[in-house]
């Protein structure tokens, strides 16, 4: 299950216009690629304790959903300020490396350290639109900013499988787990494999039994987007 | 009127899932369709609504043998509606509002008619509180009512239930059996698929036991339910209110409801003293 998407559906703004929500956004990027570092400081920590308020998220899970993202922020900015010179004046604790030096460079570490600020910047504004917006609010907005029907519709069905998708994962990896499926590297890889074989044996069923069910719904070929403006329901 | 004439069907050549099926029906509101699993239930429904096609034999409704052509599958369609057994499978979007009112928005009908009709089917399945709720957090009992609704909503003339219990809580359970009653109340032709004796033996009017894609009996309450060797044959079991009759001599009662409110049953047993707790001091 996705608790990220449960405070979509209840949070204290959940009734606020979706318009406003996507307005809100919009000036926290503008914000976060504008170069005032103390601005950028500021959008941090201002849309953090918002997100903390209006959700009702612990701090500690809010910082859980960082981890899947800290790692390639980190490796970026890594990949940003190490480098490789012929004269150590140019960098921060060098290391001699067969007549060059290897380090982090001075003209680039503030660079790097900016580019990092923004990017989390960025996706803490992210995250409050998506701790805050129920789906079909979203969808409201994308229809609102006029994209290609497809990509909506696209969109909308992708939502609705992912909990079907994890909830088929979920379900084959707690039967292998209890039969000691993961317990050691060699059995997790070959555990792994069986279940994605699974997972594509059930995607084929599924999608018959689908394909059924949209030819007695009378289904030809469009999904019909609603564009009613909402708000989420107290879930 | 729904009628199957030496329907012969099989998924790959040699292995017949249905075979040389005759029916008729046309015998009750509420037909019952019983077998074990595997019997050929499902694949029966799936020719019914034009999904599958006999490899021999035809179905005919009203005189006219079905047509496989776009117009007339939609047509057939439109009075036939079927829900399956699993629900998951059969709700595509993520607003349960949205999702019930996909048919109607298929067939283009107005926006205040597709409102009036969604109101309609939600009310009946007791489910308007749901209406804006996300499905991924519904309950399996309250999905399947989605699912029901989202094919209510076309006001077919038939309806075909697959399983309509399989997977259902008491509650669940019993909302199904009052659902279906207020659906025969508003004149609904229905046809169930189930292995479920008592489910088919209180909601039932007319059935057909289906074995290894056979039909082995046919009849009304009286006649199919009584036939223990053949129901048990057929990898079944009799209802229980059968076997009070049968068993223990009780009258034959044809719903639950009615074994408890016989007052006189119960001054009777009350005679007896059955409770056995004497016999334990």
């Amino acid at each position: 299950m996705l608790v990220i998407d449960k405070y979509a559906y209840q949070n204290k703004i959940v009734h606020w216009s979706p318009v406003l929500k996507g307005c809100l956004w919009l000036l926290g990027m503008i914000l976060a690629f504008q170069p005032l570092i103390w601005l950028k400081l500021l959008l941090l920590v201002g849309v953090v304790s918002a997100t903390l308020y209006v959700t009702g998220v612990g701090l500690h899970q809010y910082l859980r959903w960082y981890y899947g993202i800290l790692p390639f922020l980190a490796l970026s900015i890594l990949g940003i300020i190490l480098t490789v010179g012929p004269s150590r004046h140019t960098l921060y604790w060098s290391l001699p490396v067969f007549g060059q030096y290897f380090g982090i460079s001075k003209v680039m570490l503030p660079q790097g350290l900016t580019i990092g600020l923004r990017a989390l910047s960025a996706i803490t504004c992210t995250y409050f639109l998506a701790l805050t917006t129920p789906f079909q609010q979203i969808v409201y907005l994308l229809v609102k900013l006029h994209l290609p029907r497809l990509l909506i519709e696209e969109t909308m069905l992708m939502y609705r499988f992912i909990f079907i998708f994890i909830a088929a994962w979920e379900q084959i990896y707690h039967a292998q787990q209890l039969r000691f499926g993961y317990r050691n590297f060699h059995t997790s890889i070959h555990s792994l494999s069986l279940l994605i074989k699974l997972l594509f044996e059930q995607i084929i069923y599924n999608y018959r039994e689908m394909d059924n069910a949209l030819a007695v719904k009378l289904y030809h070929g469009e999904f019909p987007i609603t564009t009613r403006e909402r708000s989420g329901n107290n879930a | 009127m729904l009628e199957l004439q030496h329907v012969n069907f099989s998924y790959e050549p040699g292995k017949e899932v249905l075979h040389d099926i005759n029916l008729k029906l046309d015998q009750a509101q509420v037909i019952g369709i019983i077998g074990p699993n595997g019997s050929g239930k499902s694949t029966l429904f799936l020719n019914l609504v034009g999904i599958q096609r006999p490899d021999s034999g035809q179905i005919l409704l009203d005189g006219q043998p079905l047509r496989y052509d776009k117009k007339s599958l939609l047509a057939l369609r439109k009075r036939i509606g079927i829900i399956f057994q699993n629900s998951e499978q059969q709700i595509f979007y993520s607003l349960v509002e949205d999702d019930v009112a996909f048919a109607l928005h298929n067939l283009g009908l107005p926006q205040a008619e597709i409102d009036a009709r969604v109101d309609q089917a939600l009310a009946k399945l007791d489910i308007s509180d749901l209406r804006q709720r996300p499905i991924q957090y519904l309950s399996g009992g309250q999905k399947k009512r989605v699912a029901i609704a989202g094919i209510l909503v076309l006001d077919s003339e038939w309806l075909l239930l697959d399983e309509p219990t399989a997977g259902l809580d008491p509650d669940g359970r019993r909302r199904m059996v009052r659902l279906i009653h207020q659906l025969i109340a508003n004149g609904q032709k229905i046809i169930l698929s189930s292995h479920d004796m008592d489910f088919m033996y209180e909601v039932g009017q007319y059935f057909y036991i289906l074995q290894d894609g056979k039909i082995v009996k046919s009849g009304d309450k009286q006649s199919v339910f009584r036939e223990r060797t053949l129901i048990e044959a057929a990898k079944l079991e009799q209802p229980w209110l059968v076997r009070l009759h049968e068993d223990l001599h009780l009258p034959l009662y044809a719903t639950p409801a009615e074994l408890f409110a016989d007052k006189a049953l119960q001054k009777k047993l009350a005679q007896l003293d059955l409770s056995g707790e004497e016999e334990k001091e």
